[in-house]
Formats: C-alpha cells, sequence, structure tokens
C-alpha cells in the first residue's frame, strides 16, 4: 500500500470518526436522559450522565391511560407481525403467478401494474380513509394490516428474482406429476427465500413506523400503534423529558434489534432495490 | 368445455387474484373516488356534493380564500424543504460512501452508524431531536451558549428540519452508492492512476459517470419521498413560527381529519395538485438527468 493511500484512510477514518459522533450522541443523550429523574432535568438543564440512574420514567409508561406506552407497544407488535405474514405470502404468490403461470393478458397486467408505481402514494390518503369506513375497518387493526399489501414494488423484486430460478425445476417436478401449487410450496417458494426475507424485513420495519395513517385511521388512544402514539405522549410531556424520551426510545428497542440480527439482509436490500435498471 | 376453461383459470386466480383484488380496492378504487370527491362539496359522511372544478379555481385563484392562502403557503413550504433538503440527501450520504469506500478502520461499525437512523420510527426521532433543540432543557443550547429559539425563529426553523431529516434518512442512500462505487473498474482507476489523474479528475471523470444511475435513481426518489414531509414539521416546529413551516401535507391532513367540519373535497383536491407537482417535477429531472450525460 502506498503512502498516499495509508494518508487518505487516515483522514477518511478522522471525518467519518466525527461525522459518527454526531450521528450517534443524540441517541445516546435520548437514552441516558430517559434514567434521570425529573427533578433533575428540571434543576440541572442539561448534563449528559445521569447523577442517579432511574427507572421511575418507564414506570410511569405503564398503566399510564393517557399515553399508554406498553399497550401501544404491544398493539404495534401485533400488526407488524400480521402485516409482515400477510405481505410476505400475498406477494409469494402474486410473484410466482406473474412469473410462472401462463393466461392471457399476463405481462399487460404486471405492465399495467408496474405503470402505477409513479402514482404519488398521498392523493390515495382521503378517498382510503372512506374505503375503510366502507368496510367497517375505521378504529380496527385490520386497517392497517391489509392495504399495506396491496402495493406492487414488493411484487416486483420478488418476480425479478424469480426469473432467475432456472424453468428445468418445475419442469421437472411438472413432469413427477406435481401441480402449481406443490411446486411453488416445495421449489420456487424455499429458493426466493432470502429475497422474502428483505420483503419481510421491509414490511415489519414499515409497518412499525408508519406514522400518518394509522393518526387517521385509528381513533381510540388505545388501539394506536406506538409510531402514532408518540406524537400523544409529546403532546402530554412537552415539559418532561425523562418520560418523553423513555416512550421515544422504547419504540426504538424492536427495529435495532431486528437490525443486530438482520443487518447482512438490511444492507443487500438496499443494493436490490436500486439495482434495478 | 367449461370446465377445462374453468380449470385453465385455476390457478391464476389462486395466485394473482389475492393481491389483485387488494390492489383493486385498495388503489385503483381509491385513485378514482378521489378524483371524483375532489370534485365534490364533502364532508367525510354525508352524501358528496358534485360541484365540478369549482375546489380547484377557489384553491388556485381565489385570493380571498381561506383554502387559497392555505395552499399557496403549505406548497411554497414543501418546496422550500425539498430544494433545501435533496441536495443534502443526496451529497453527504455520497461522501460517507466514499470515506468508507476507502476501508478506514471501523469502517463496517460507521456504516451502521449512520445507516440505523434510517430503521428509526420518525416520532421518536422526533421526541429526541426536539428536546435537543429546545429553549428550556436543550444540550445545543448549552454547549454553544446561544439565546437563539432555533425552533421558534427562522431561517433556525428549517436549518433544523432539514439538518434532522438528514441525520434521520441518509443510510438508504449511503448504502445504494457503496455498492454502486464497489463496482467502479479497478482496472481503468488504476490506468488512470498511472497517467498521474489526481483524486479529483479520478471522482468526476470516472467515478461520477459509473454511478450515474445510482444518482439519478436516489435523487428522483429522494425528490418524491420529500415533497410528502409531514412528521419532521409537526413534531418539531408545529408548523411555526407564524405557519413557515407548516407543509401542504399538515393542511390537508387538519382540514380532514383535524377538529370542526371536514373539508374532505377541497383537501382531496390539494392532495391531487400536490401529486401532480410530484409527477412534473420527477418526469423533469428524468429528462434532465438523462440528457446530462
Amino acid at each position: 500500500m502506498t503512502n498516499v493511500q495509508k494518508r487518505g484512510k487516515r483522514i477518511a477514518f478522522v471525518i467519518l470518526f466525527i461525522v459518527a459522533l454526531i450521528w450517534i450522541l443524540p441517541i445516546l443523550w435520548g437514552v441516558l436522559t430517559s434514567f434521570k429523574s425529573e427533578a433533575e432535568i428540571q434543576k440541572l438543564g442539561f448534563t449528559f450522565l445521569p447523577k442517579q440512574f432511574t427507572f421511575s420514567n418507564y414506570g410511569k409508561l405503564i398503566n399510564n391511560d393517557s399515553a399508554p406506552v406498553f399497550h401501544w407497544f404491544i398493539n404495534s407488535l401485533i400488526i407488524a407481525t400480521c402485516s409482515t405474514i400477510l405481505n410476505v405470502f400475498v406477494v409469494s404468490f402474486a410473484a410466482y403467478g406473474y412469473t410462472r403461470l401462463h393466461f392471457k393478458g399476463r405481462d399487460a397486467l404486471f405492465t399495467f401494474l408496474l405503470s402505477t408505481m409513479m402514482f404519488p402514494g398521498i392523493v390515495n390518503l382521503i378517498p382510503m380513509f372512506k374505503v375503510v369506513d366502507f368496510l367497517g375497518w375505521t378504529d380496527n387493526f385490520l386497517a392497517v394490516i391489509v392495504p399495506g399489501a396491496a402495493g406492487v414494488f414488493n411484487v416486483f423484486l420478488v418476480r425479478q428474482f424469480m426469473l432467475g430460478i432456472p424453468k428445468e425445476l418445475d419442469e421437472s417436478a411438472l413432469i413427477d406429476g406435481a401441480n402449481e401449487f406443490q411446486i411453488f410450496r416445495y421449489i420456487i417458494f424455499p429458493l426466493t427465500r432470502p429475497v422474502l426475507a428483505v420483503v419481510a424485513l421491509f414490511s415489519f420495519t414499515g409497518s412499525w413506523n408508519d406514522f400518518l395513517w394509522p393518526s387517521v385511521v385509528m381513533s381510540s388512544v388505545d388501539k394506536l400503534p406506538i409510531t402514532p402514539g408518540l406524537q400523544l405522549l409529546q403532546g402530554q410531556y412537552t415539559t418532561y423529558p425523562g418520560i418523553a424520551t423513555a416512550g421515544a426510545i422504547f419504540a426504538l428497542i424492536p427495529t435495532f434489534i431486528l437490525y443486530l440480527f438482520a443487518q447482512k439482509y438490511f444492507l443487500q436490500s438496499m443494493s436490490l432495490q436500486s439495482g434495478i435498471k | 368445455m367449461a370446465h377445462k376453461k374453468s380449470k385453465k383459470w385455476l390457478w391464476p386466480t389462486v395466485f394473482i387474484g389475492p393481491h389483485l383484488i387488494l390492489f383493486i380496492v385498495f388503489f385503483l378504487v381509491p385513485v378514482v373516488f378521489g378524483l371524483y370527491i375532489s370534485l365534490t362539496k364533502w364532508d367525510l359522511f354525508n352524501t358528496p356534493k358534485f360541484v365540478g372544478l369549482q375546489n380547484y379555481q377557489t384553491i388556485l385563484f381565489n385570493n380571498n380564500s381561506v383554502w387559497h392562502e392555505q395552499f399557496i403557503n403549505g406548497l411554497r413550504n414543501t418546496l422550500i424543504f425539498v430544494v433545501t433538503s435533496v441536495p443534502f440527501l443526496v451529497l453527504v450520504p455520497l461522501l460517507l460512501a466514499v470515506l468508507l469506500n476507502l476501508k478506514p478502520h471501523m469502517s463496517k461499525v460507521f456504516q451502521s452508524i449512520f445507516y440505523l437512523p434510517n430503521l428509526f420510527a420518525i416520532s421518536a426521532v422526533m421526541i429526541i431531536w426536539n428536546f435537543l433543540m429546545s429553549q428550556s432543557y436543550g444540550p445545543i443550547k448549552s454547549v454553544f451558549h446561544s439565546n437563539v429559539d432555533i425552533l421558534n425563529s427562522q431561517p433556525w426553523a428549517w436549518i433544523a428540519i432539514v439538518g434532522v431529516t438528514t441525520w434521520w434518512v441518509i443510510g438508504g442512500n449511503m448504502i445504494i452508492y457503496q455498492a454502486a462505487l464497489n463496482g467502479v473498474s479497478k482496472e481503468i482507476l488504476e490506468a488512470a492512476d498511472l497517467d498521474g489523474a489526481n483524486a479529483w479528475t479520478k471522482f468526476t471523470k470516472i467515478i461520477l459517470p459509473s454511478i450515474r444511475f445510482q444518482l439519478l435513481f436516489t435523487t428522483v426518489t429522494t425528490t418524491i419521498a420529500q415533497f410528502n414531509v409531514y412528521g419532521q414539521p409537526l413534531m418539531l416546529t408545529g408548523g411555526g413560527p407564524n405557519n413557515s413551516t407548516r407543509v401542504l401535507l399538515m393542511y390537508i391532513q387538519n382540514n380532514t381529519f383535524g377538529q370542526g367540519t371536514s373539508a374532505a373535497g377541497v383537501s382531496s383536491a390539494m392532495a391531487i395538485l400536490l401529486g401532480l407537482v410530484i409527477m412534473a417535477v420527477s418526469l423533469v429531472q428524468f429528462r434532465l438527468l438523462r440528457q446530462d450525460n
């Protein structure tokens, strides 16, 4: 390695280190503040480390009627898990249909689906409320679980992946007398798992982080998912940084853990998304 | 014959049927219905009353109308945000990706640190940043010994919103650029070295042209995403000071689902106009960036 390259690496390290501090300090401050007592925060103003570690802020989030954060957390877990399962099934079924089945108008239909991806979703916010209201789903978890599976992007992603699986595999199974469902279940689905993992991760984090739609369609406080719920928490505890940050940090735990375990898939998925030409 | 025909459609129905039904119910129906209600006076619950293009006319041209005032202010603020944030959301991750690809010590750790906020819920992120920048408890104020009320004065409010957004979302673009940079031909770079090209020449003449597809892709997707800005001003500044950060989506949400009688018809028209702006801007971007190379 040349000296120039070594120096380049060293400079890169210093810059990245400084930027990384800016990136990590807010979260660290949030975590530490969530363990400070309100009295300490009010009296001392800004400090970094808590004088005394306390779990009292987290305690105040349990059995909190006006901002039931733990309850919201459970709601979010249920909603995000159901969305993920539904998405994986609906999407892998559809992708199979658009790659392996032959029917009239298949490619025209898929091209039409693709063309709708340019359409800005915001236009649908108000009419979608009415559709969900018509189905009797307002204030029901179904309203935040089901519509997400109507998206086209995931179908496209999985279809691209399935196109790469050799047709000979299905043909030999067909000769052995397998039907379409068996080919899907025993051959294509298992081979598609890497890209389905990406779909699952994005469904889960997407559902967990969804903000505007659930706040519009869920009217009871105790049915809210945690992400829109935190907006209520903020409104109620504007002068209590300890409790509000405790709620915020608590909401970050699942996505953080998911990232730790599935880092590889998260990083791959981004290049998958842009690699499509 | 009939039996054979029904069998032919069995598997397509089973496999694409579920997605297609969801797509129709939760995409096509709302699109058509949304177009219709933008032509009506509607309170979200009673029967919509058809008024033709009146909503559009009011929003766009009636200087005495509150809707017109809101639309102009909301769209202006949304555009300010898009124009100021997108350059940072493309250039900052590009710079980080270039530095990370030099493979310095701990580059994997740095990569995770920059990527992670992108997975965090907007409301959680905004609660933390709101306190960080608050006038009463904010560490930022104490550290810089400043009396500026960041979230309640301009241009600080916009700087805060753009800054926090940058902190929050650059991870995705960064990973895309890292992958793109890995694909740049090593042979060409070495040949350039032998010819005595400096780092800047290599970056502008070899690296940037090689990753132009990813730059185009991310610029368009980032712009579209930023047009939907909502949570950051809502939870950081509340639209203030003096509505100077109140974006169009905040008006649309509040007029439709907020307190009082819903103005769902007018709001739908506003949403459709915003959608048209988004589509127009992404088309222009595609054209411009295509021509560039």
